[in-house]
């Protein structure tokens, strides 16, 4: 892709991140050395083994831990915490489970116009496919469509950048393949900037732009993969595997302690 | 939140309706002031339940019928500990309460500022031993258990002297503390194998059929003093007219109720409905089975008879001897018992 | 339909035997001082008619709840705050932990020396009964609360008391109530020694009362009955709390 007229609109530069050990004096690296970007409208994923730092990297990102030694930018500004304009969805769901659907997609604009809030609601009740279900508390719904929810949530508030840790995670098989389509059409809709975590190798292809392969521990990205392919992908695309097989690859060589 | 926002209006609702009918139904609240109430604010006598304090409510009741205003407020406890807490530490609401006269002795020792005025009653103690059991007389007591009501108790005091006097000594008995209230209950059941405090509580043992007196306080200990009506200095101070209005109630009032059987009866009826909640027929057996159970002539406080209860304390090891009777007492309200008249009054029938 | 037969039918046939067992016991004893069923409901009988059991049940809630509601209003802003605020709870927990073993009926002579004997030591007893259980399930409930949530509400830039009152209280409160509910059985357990003080009137004045009356252990008893059927009836109403749907999620599924 031409970065060049682009904006940065994250720009991670040598980060390393380490925690106190058990033993005093002991430090356990989680990353290092890690260099990102990411423009303006990307669709981003990173990807590694489990517990090799990736969702370590996005908090970090996010504001809500701080970088033992590094420079990270977002919207051309040194992170200081969570922003209201980035917003986190976690795997974990952070729907908030006393709200209505609509009370939890307004959450974000309450400083907003009554009137402005709920035309807002509604329309994104609409674009995450939960008409009818404006008045259901959280535990009334399937994990899929909580997870819609937290993502309805997030654009409602008009957020700029999404940090997605692992969001379809819980979810099973088909609901994860509906929630992937569901937001890439309303990515491609809204035209947000995504930086997307995931262990699931199929999920990165079929989502992202690009997507950064990253290492065991002490982790930093290996290597970068362009997915060049027109959407909606087709999984049975040569190009599609040919992404796919390359990824296996380069987590597959890193067994072998080698690399690019 | 709709859940705080329910909470909040039922919980105010809740809390106003209980108030409303707590004020109504407890407090009264709402009833029209009875009597001719000058509304002016009376003291408060504390007092239990028991025998040994009946010339308070027979006082009180006496003079709320012939004079139709309250002289002063009968407080009425459930247990020593609050009588003694309430007495010793609100003394501007409880100037005045009838008490152990062992324990108001104890207070002044330990620097509370109250003075013994005058006498609660005489005798009307006993010791109550299961009539299955083979004790018999005093001797036979020796390795028994005996409940007995505190540590200031007076029947602490008249047990050493009675073991004293069969040449034995508080080592010979095992003592349980225990509140009255129980005793009948333990005695029943065997827990212990005497039971000792004022009445009314022996003669419900008596009453009840498993009790058998091994003796009378005024058999072996004739004018027996157990409690006492103790007042504040400060009242005494402060409020001397209301003071001598009270002990002058008292006084007369005890000579009502020994002036004759009839007295008592009613006496037994009007207090055990009004202000003790028991059944008549308990006070009334107290009062009767024997006349002398329990009387309440001769009140006025003598520095011998107290001079003996010190000693006798102080060898037990309830007291430390450091309080004289010029130091607790105060006689001067007391009236010449020969000269104490009874009111003029009949119960109403 | 099945499982609400079984739940009103299995208790009373509990009930009838556990009564049966009683009578039987007390004819088996051949005491006449410990009350068969039938004297109790007599002796309640007796207390409704001279319109006391009304009076005494009026005033032992009257006391419980204001105690109790005290206790609330104390107990969960304090637990909030101590759960939150890390100075706060290293300067005040110790503290309540030492105070919250202590038995109200410790407590006695200190309320009658305070408050006299009027209704106010009853209720301070029973808000001391109640608050240490009311502010630590509290606190419990803040700390233990679920990071997602806190972070979802800091993403969207709330902080100090909007994050309390939007976040914070409401992902606290179905512990909270749970707390609450602990706390109100205690308070209600402790309305006899409460009532110990020469209050004169209420459930648990009238079984010291009876005790002071010579041998009306069937008003003992029916004390006890009136106790324990109330303190029942306390604890389904505040379980309707936990079907609200703000806290619903909070008690799994059931």
């Amino acid at each position: 892709m031409g970065n060049a007229d682009m904006q940065n609109i994250i720009t991670v530069r040598d980060c390393w991140m380490s925690f106190a050990g058990k033993e005093p004096g002991a430090e356990i690296h989680v990353l290092e050395q890690v260099n990102l970007d990411v423009v303006q409208g990307e669709f981003v994923c990173i990807v590694g083994p489990s517990g090799c730092g990736k969702s370590t990297l996005l908090n970090i990102i996010g504001g809500f831990l701080e970088e033992t030694r590094g420079e990270i930018y977002v919207e051309n500004a040194v992170v200081n915490g969570p922003d209201p304009g980035r917003i986190f969805v976690f795997q974990e769901n952070g729907v908030f489970p006393w709200l209505t659907v609509e009370q939890n997609i307004g959450f974000g604009l309450l400083s907003r116009p009554e009137t402005e809030r709920a035309e807002r609601v509604k329309h994104y009740i609409a674009m995450v496919g939960l008409n009818g279900f404006e008045k259901s508390y959280p535990r009334e719904l399937s994990g899929g469509m909580r997870q819609r929810v937290e993502i309805a949530r997030a654009l409602a508030a008009d957020a700029r950048v999404l940090y997605m840790d692992e969001p379809f995670g819980a979810l099973d098989f088909l609901t994860r393949l509906k929630m992937r389509s569901d937001l890439i059409r309303i990515w491609q809709a809204e035209k947000k900037t995504i930086l997307f975590v995931t262990h699931d190798i199929e999920e990165a292809v079929q989502l992202a732009d690009r997507v950064l392969v990253m290492t065991k521990r002490p982790a930093t990205i290996q290597e970068e993969v362009k997915i060049d392919l027109p959407r909606p992908r087709d999984l049975d695309s040569s190009g599609y595997l040919a992404a796919r097989d390359r990824i296996f690859e380069i987590m597959g060589m890193d067994a072998h302690g080698g690399g690019g | 939140m709709k859940l705080i926002r329910t909470l909040a209006i039922v919980l105010t609702l809740w809390l106003l309706g209980i108030t409303a009918m707590h004020g109504g139904l407890n407090l009264h609240w709402f009833a029209k002031t009875t009597g001719d109430g000058t509304g002016e604010k009376t003291f408060g006598v504390g007092f239990l339940p028991v025998t040994c304090h009946l010339t308070c409510p027979v006082t009180h009741f006496i003079n709320k019928e012939m004079e139709h205003h309250d002289m002063f407020q009968p407080m009425r406890f459930n247990g020593w500990p609050e009588l003694k807490e309430m007495f010793i530490g609100r003394s501007k609401d409880m100037p005045a309460a009838f008490i152990l006269a062992p324990m108001a002795i104890a207070l002044r020792e330990q620097g509370v500022k109250i003075k013994i005025v005058h006498l609660g009653h005489r005798d009307g103690s006993a010791v109550m031993v299961h009539k299955d059991s083979g004790i018999f007389q005093t001797t036979d007591l020796r390795g028994k258990t005996i409940a007995v009501p505190g540590r200031y108790a007076n029947q602490r005091i008249i047990i050493y002297r009675e073991l004293k006097k069969a040449g034995m000594t508080l080592d010979d008995v095992k003592l349980l503390e225990m509140p009255p209230p129980d005793m009948p209950a333990a005695l029943l059941s065997h827990s212990v194998d005497a039971i000792t405090s004022g009445e009314p509580f022996m003669g419900q043992a008596e009453l009840d059929g498993y009790g058998r007196v091994l003796w009378q306080a005024k058999d072996v200990w004739p004018g027996f003093i157990s409690c006492v009506l103790a007042v504040h200095e400060d009242a005494i101070r402060d409020h001397r007219d209301e003071i001598q209005r009270l002990v002058n109630g008292i006084a007369s009032s005890g000579k009502w109720i020994d002036e004759s059987m009839s007295h008592r009866m009613d006496a037994a009826q009007f207090v055990a409905t009004n202000y003790y909640n028991q059944n008549p027929r308990l006070l009334s057996f107290v009062l009767s089975k024997p006349p002398d159970r329990v009387t309440y002539s001769r009140l006025k406080p003598l520095q011998p008879e107290f001079e003996e209860i010190e000693r006798l304390a102080k060898e037990v090891g309830m007291l430390q001897g450091t309080a004289h009777f010029e130091d607790y007492a105060d006689d001067t309200f007391a009236p010449d018992p020969a000269k104490v008249q009874a009111p003029h009054f009949e119960v109403k029938k | 339909m099945n499982r609400r037969v079984l739940h009103i039918v299995l208790p009373l046939v509990t009930g009838a035997l556990l009564l049966t067992s009683w009578h039987v016991a007390v004819k088996l004893s051949g005491s006449d001082i410990f009350p068969t069923p039938q004297q109790v409901l007599a002796g309640l009988g007796e207390l409704a008619q001279q319109g006391l059991l009304l009076k005494y049940i009026v005033a032992s809630l009257f006391r419980v709840s204001w105690g109790f509601i005290a206790a609330v209003l104390v107990g969960v802003p304090l637990g909030l705050i101590l759960g939150w605020f890390r100075p706060a709870y290293a300067a005040l927990n110790p503290f309540i932990q030492i105070l919250r073993p202590i038995s109200p009926i410790a407590w006695i002579p200190v309320a009658i020396l305070w408050f006299g004997v009027k209704d106010t030591a009853p209720v301070f007893l029973i808000f001391l009964a109640s608050v240490f259980p009311i502010t630590v399930s509290s606190m419990a409930a803040v700390q233990n609360m679920q990071q997602v949530y806190l972070r979802a509400a800091q993403n969207f830039g709330l902080g100090g008391l909007e994050l309390f009152r939007r976040v914070i209280f409401p992902a606290a409160l179905p512990q909270i109530i749970t707390g609450i509910r602990i706390a109100l059985g205690v308070a209600w357990l402790v309305v006899v020694a409460a009532e110990m003080i020469a209050v004169n009137s209420g459930l648990g004045y009238l079984i010291i009362d009876a005790r002071n009356a010579g041998k009306r252990y069937d008003l003992v008893v029916a004390g006890m009955v009136m106790i324990g059927l109330i303190g029942l009836v306390l604890d389904v109403l505040v379980r309707r709390l936990e079907k609200f749907d703000e806290v619903r999620w909070g008690y799994g599924q059931r």
